[in-house]
């Protein structure tokens, strides 16, 4: 690396030079463009010529080809009329400086800035090819930690950057190599393409069907639009949350030029705000679990009593010192997942995004074009229009109530009403769950179902079943009462509706460009997440396929693999796993045992019921219940269900199993780890039941079909 | 063999017709995990089968034992129940920041603890016997003893000696903690006594350093005992895992223990003050507890089995101190019908491989189904706080035994608990993946709930599970456990077989 930077200083440093007249000069200079971009040809065929020898035939295309040719490639692509929309949008840009920056001056001495760490990345570009990628893996690493301390050091990098004055970067270019090999280091492994307008030009260049992998990836095989438009980004993204930014940082990992528009913070989401992190980090699963972590000591402080701990007052708890530190943390993690963006290279608009035609998005009625755009929006809490229903609250407000409810109704009996039902319990709030069905967890296992809800009124939650909110009623002592079928129940604080979600679909412009919209609101997309609109793209709880972040993660990469990959990627959707944090916590993955005997008729299932070690020492009613549901003609394991303590943590390696399609015989071919209750799921030796529907000789044939389908 | 078994294997007919033979077609000696698990399930397959154990008592001796053994007795269950209690400590530290106002006075009663462990305790070995008798498997209580190749006997509590024929013996003794030979031993206590202390010690000074060493020094920690752990290595934990023994060590003196690595004691001293206990290095540390966590010897002094000519072996120790039983893949000893399992043969000293293993006995001599133990990929886990598990091999194993290129992939990150309530304490994970098959060799992690999460990492790698299965799998949101299946870049390539490149960041992503 070293010996090549040496040899290929000089015409970097030529360009570096160009790069102050043309920042404080003309902004949309077609003349001066030209033969900076000229020079810059050269000096990407010199490098191409250079390596030719060095490199293989794959990943360098170019190789057969002579400078002079890829001399007259650039100048075909330069003159044609795609140069020119370029550089006019090098003066839109100018308006809309990178990284918001109010400070003209300053944004665009960053601009020359990145564009010499730029110049000299593209020198590289064809040998850091796999460095850079594995690089920028790696500080996109760790997202809630690690990546929080590589990305402070990053800034810092940046910021001794910045206050390098125009003149002073034209002297940067006499700076001894080593210098400037540090500098190229630490900054333009991170700073690769986009956010600056030069890099719509790299990408033209780049787009010219000549030298590079990078164009080959740039292609992509499911859009149908191929036309050789020019946009501001070739990814737009709507939403920064998981799926939203999984997939910008990932794109622009690939090459792509991204940009992400997010509505500013708030705890509270609403058409108008929303904040960079989206539900997962902001509003639902990382609060969620805070308070969970917070409700759970009660219970441990109850357990601990049997293990000859005393207190000599009973412990009490301070809501405010949990919300502060709850949302101390929550303005940290938006910080870093700003900084993921920043140092994926990936544009941060803040606003309000709305499609104006399939190409155009307007944030705050300034306009974008993308030739892809990606609505990750996600969804919000529903609350149903009910009289008084304006006294209730939804998840949003509960996570950052401004004090702990003394009595409170949770209406729903899905996971989130599960949820905080535990975490006010645990707070020692007075709890009511009003359900409609009789269980709570439509759609779960009906063991655990029943499980759940006795472990959970042993708790101290009062279950209220078949009862369907009518009216919420505010008496004159501000005091809440809710109406039901069945009657009223009065002198609740606080009256929570945990009644559905629904996809933030509304007025973002999609009914206008076609995008087709299912009954629910949700964005109707193909497998590999294609809206109607053949550029325009979903990912997350907007699309309601599986509302769980992993998934969204998991759509947002192979978004990003399919569009600026190369490489299309339909999202997996079997064997999800997936955990209910409430208490005792419920961990999950594959078929209930209804889905199993409707899908495969004959199961073996397997469940244990059992008193934890912890709780014959606590005194304290907890038991733990596991469950293995298995394929009596494979034998393999279909469903895992547990509720119980580490439900989540354990279910995990097991979904790793399951997914790979393990049988049951491979889990107690498994020795166990004692003693846990982990162990328990591979020492289960008899069936607790069989049931058999198909008569055996039909069963024998599907066997054989079943067996060949599998493997 | 294989005939032998057929015969075994012929139940009804054989067995009944052999049966007049014998008083016993098995008889077990020591009904720990594994000899209980042996006569269970021989009885299951038809077997009439007796046992014998010695009386119980939480500390063991020559002529003290137990009806569960060491697992259930002054193990494994103990134990744990310890470390749940001492987890509180730690747990009501972490509590404040999440808005708990806790008493400053907080009490723990180490008597009420020992005494509800020790309830718990008589409970499970009344489980165990009833376990035994619902088998049909009968139980005598006295000191068993191997007079012949199909004859055992037990002297009972009131001396008496009652004599048995057997087709099969079983030896499953176990082992026991043992004390080093330095002057002042006597002062010093095991982990048998450890568990049944009259007081919480308010000074301790641990000697070793394997997974017993760990686990009490984190038990006496969070009941807020002072702890000296002294061992001999650099690290402790030797065996396994060299990075993983470096997060437990900066763990544990994270916690407040003091690490003495490098160390050994020469001798211990009776003072007004307590015990003195002396380093190589001169160092005087006082407590009021030394325990040594030096190792366990296998129960074969008194069994009579040179006489019977079966084989010993020391395992290159001394043997006086180490003789266990030798035997071959099916738990058979050199004499065909005397087999053993468990500790006593020191194969792997682990509850559920003495499970495995008496399940194979019986299902080899009594199931007409030759079983070997399989002894690949097995789990296990330290229960020090937090927790250490791993499964597979370590990094280490793995650059010896890979074919290809080792690709190993670590993550270190602050557990969302911690990062309200402050704690400084990162858990680490690690997957060693054979570069060529993209196989998962071994997966390690200590942090908070380890063992949990390892017992289904274990299946998968059980049955040979790819990274890129790993890949493929949805994380669980949030966990810790779901940064086994996020693990993306590679941290570092090792070339097999090679020494390895310190900090040498080989980036190779595909």
């Amino acid at each position: 690396m070293a010996s090549i930077f040496a040899s290929t200083t000089t015409p970097s440093i030529t360009r570096a030079g160009l790069l102050p007249k043309r920042a404080l000069g003309v902004s949309s200079s077609t003349v001066l463009g030209l033969p900076a971009m000229g020079k810059m040809g050269r000096v990407r065929c010199s490098m191409e010529e250079g390596k030719a020898c060095s490199h293989e035939s794959k990943s360098k295309m170019g190789m057969g080809m002579g400078a002079s040719l890829m001399a007259a490639a650039m100048a075909a692509s330069m003159s044609s009329p795609a140069m020119a929309l370029v550089d006019e949008r090098l003066s839109t840009e100018g308006t809309g400086l990178p990284f918001g920056l109010s400070n003209n001056l300053l944004g665009w001495i960053l601009f020359a800035v990145f564009g010499l760490i730029w110049a000299l990345y593209f020198v590289y570009t064809s040998d850091l090819e796999e460095d850079e990628e594995s690089g920028l893996t790696q500080t996109s690493k760790k997202e809630e930690e690690g990546e929080g301390e590589s990305v402070t050091k990053k800034m810092a990098v940046a910021t001794s950057l910045t206050v390098t004055t125009p003149k002073k970067l034209s002297s940067l270019s006499s700076l001894s190599s080593p210098t400037l090999h540090s500098l190229f280091f630490s900054k333009a492994l991170s700073f690769s393409p986009s956010s600056s307008s030069f890099l719509s030009l790299r990408k033209t260049l780049l787009l010219s069907p000549s030298h590079h992998t990078r164009t080959r990836r740039r292609s992509f095989t499911l859009s149908a639009s191929a036309n050789p438009h020019n946009y501001d980004f070739d990814l737009f993204t709507i939403g920064a949350g998981s799926g939203g930014v999984r997939a910008s940082r990932f794109a622009a990992n690939y090459g792509a030029s991204v940009a992400i528009c997010e509505l500013p913070f708030s705890t509270i989401s609403s058409d108008v705000t929303g904040g960079v992190g989206g539900t997962c980090v902001l509003r639902g699963c990382v609060p969620k679990k805070l308070l969970v972590y917070s409700s759970k000591y009660s219970h441990e402080f109850e357990e601990s009593n049997g293990f000859g701990w005393k207190y000599e007052s009973e412990p009490k708890h301070d809501w405010s010192t949990l919300i502060a530190n709850k949302n101390a943390e929550l303005q940290r993690l938006t910080g870093i997942y700003k900084n993921i963006l920043k140092n994926s290279n990936v544009q941060l608009i803040e606003g309000r995004g709305k499609i104006v035609d399939p190409h155009t998005v307007d944030v705050d009625g300034k306009l974008y074009t993308a030739r892809h755009i990606l609505v990750s929006v996600g969804g919000r809490p529903f609350i149903p229009d009910i009289p008084g229903s304006e006294h209730a609250i939804d998840s949003d407000a509960a996570l950052d109530l401004p004090s702990k409810p003394e009595k409170i109704a949770i209406v729903g009996g899905g996971y989130i009403a599960l949820e905080f039902a535990g975490i006010f319990n645990g707070l020692k709030s007075d709890v009511h769950v009003f359900i409609r069905q009789k269980k709570v967890l439509r759609g779960f296992d009906e063991e655990i179902r029943d499980f759940v809800g006795e472990q959970m009124a042993l708790r101290g939650i009062e279950f209220h079943t078949e009862e369907s909110p009518q009216a919420v009623v505010k008496s004159a002592d501000g005091s809440l009462s809710l109406k039901t079928n069945k009657g009223t129940v009065e002198g609740f604080s606080h009256i929570m509706f945990a009644t559905g979600r629904k996809p933030n679909t509304k007025n973002i412009g999609l009914e206008s460009v076609g995008v087709k919209i299912d009954k629910k609101g949700a964005i109707e997309v193909n497998e590999y997440s294609q809206s109607s609109v053949p550029s325009i793209w979903a990912v997350g709880d907007v699309t309601d396929r599986i509302n769980l972040t992993p998934v969204a993660l998991m759509e947002g990469v192979a978004l990003a693999k399919t569009l600026f990959l190369n490489e299309p990627t339909k999202p997996e959707y079997s064997y999800v796993p997936s955990a209910v944090f409430s208490q005792p916590p419920i961990g999950q993955v594959g078929l209930t045992e209804e889905q199993a005997v409707e899908q495969y008729g004959d199961v073996d299932i397997f469940t244990s019921n059992f008193r934890p070690l912890k709780a014959t020492l606590s005194g304290l009613p907890d038991r733990t219940f596991m469950k293995l549901i298995v394929c009596a003609k494979t034998n393999k394991v279909l469903g895992l269900h547990m509720c119980g303590e580490d439900s989540p943590e354990i279910t995990q390696g097991f979904a790793v199993a399951i997914k790979a399609g393990l049988t049951k015989a491979d889990f107690d071919a498994t020795v166990g780890i004692h003693p846990t209750a982990a162990e328990e799921f591979v020492t289960m030796r008899t069936p607790t039941r069989k049931i058999r529907k198909t008569n055996p000789s039909e069963g024998r044939s599907e066997s054989e079909v079943k067996a060949v389908a599998g493997t | 063999m294989a005939r032998k078994m057929l015969i075994d294997g012929e139940p009804a007919a054989a067995l009944e017709e052999e049966a007049t033979d014998f008083d016993f077609d098995l008889f077990v000696i020591g009904a720990g995990s594994g000899g209980v698990r042996a006569s269970r399930f021989s009885a299951n397959f038809g077997a009439k089968v007796g046992i014998c154990e010695l009386p119980y008592h939480p500390i063991s001796s020559e002529t003290i034992g137990g009806v569960g053994g060491t697992c259930v007795i002054r193990g494994c269950v103990p134990k744990k129940i310890l470390v749940y209690g001492a987890s509180f400590g730690g747990d009501l530290e972490d509590a404040r920041n999440y808005g708990w106002e806790l008493s400053e006075k907080i009490d723990f009663n180490w008597k009420k603890l020992l005494q509800k462990k020790t309830d718990e305790i008589n409970r499970l070995n009344g489980i165990y016997k009833r376990l035994l008798s619902n088998a049909g498997v009968k139980l005598f209580e006295g000191e068993g003893k191997v007079v012949g190749p199909h004859e055992v006997e037990v002297t009972q509590l009131d001396g008496t000696k009652l004599s048995y024929s057997a087709k099969h013996i079983l030896i499953a003794t176990g082992g026991r903690a043992h004390l080093p030979d330095i002057p002042g031993k006597e002062l010093g206590i095991t982990s048998d006594e450890a568990l049944s202390l009259e007081e919480l010690p308010k000074r301790v000074v641990i000697l070793g350093g394997g997974y017993i060493a760990v686990e009490f020094a984190s038990i006496w920690q969070g009941m807020g005992s002072t702890v000296n752990l002294v061992f001999r290595k650099e690290l402790p934990l030797r065996g396994f895992d060299d990075e993983m023994r470096a997060v437990v060590a900066r763990n544990l003196e994270g916690r407040g223990i003091n690490l003495h690595p490098r160390t050994n004691l020469t001798q211990l001293i009776k003072t007004e003050d307590g015990i003195k206990a002396v380093t190589d290095h001169g160092e005087e540390l006082m407590a009021d507890v030394v325990l040594f966590a030096t190792g366990r010897v296998p129960n074969t002094k008194r069994l009579n089995l040179e006489a019977v000519g079966v084989e010993l072996d020391s395992n290159g120790a001394i043997k006086v101190y180490n003789s266990y039983v030798k035997v071959n893949e099916y738990s058979r000893t050199n004499i065909p019908s005397i087999w053993a399992v468990g500790d006593v043969t020191d194969r792997m000293n682990l509850t559920p491989v003495a499970l495995m293993e008496g399940t194979c006995f019986a299902k080899t001599v009594f199931g007409a189904q030759e079983s070997k133990p399989d002894y690949s990929n097995i789990p296990y886990a330290v229960f020090s706080i937090p927790p250490l598990s791993v499964v597979g091999l370590s990094e280490e194993q793995a650059i010896e035994q890979a074919n290809g290129d080792v690709l190993v992939f670590t993550s270190t990150f602050n557990p969302m608990k911690n990062t309200i309530s402050g704690r400084q304490e990162k858990t680490v994970m690690k997957l060693v993946v054979d570069a060529e098959t993209d196989k998962v060799l071994g997966a390690s992690m200590c942090g908070p709930d380890a063992p949990e999460i390892m017992q289904g990492i274990a299946v998968a790698l059980k049955c040979g599970a790819t990274k890129a299965q790993f890949d493929s799998t949805v994380g669980i949101h949030p966990s810790s456990a779901e940064e086994f299946v996020t693990m993306r870049s590679v941290t570092r390539t090792v070339a097999a077989a090679k020494p390895r490149t310190i900090g040498g960041v080989q980036n190779q992503l595909q």
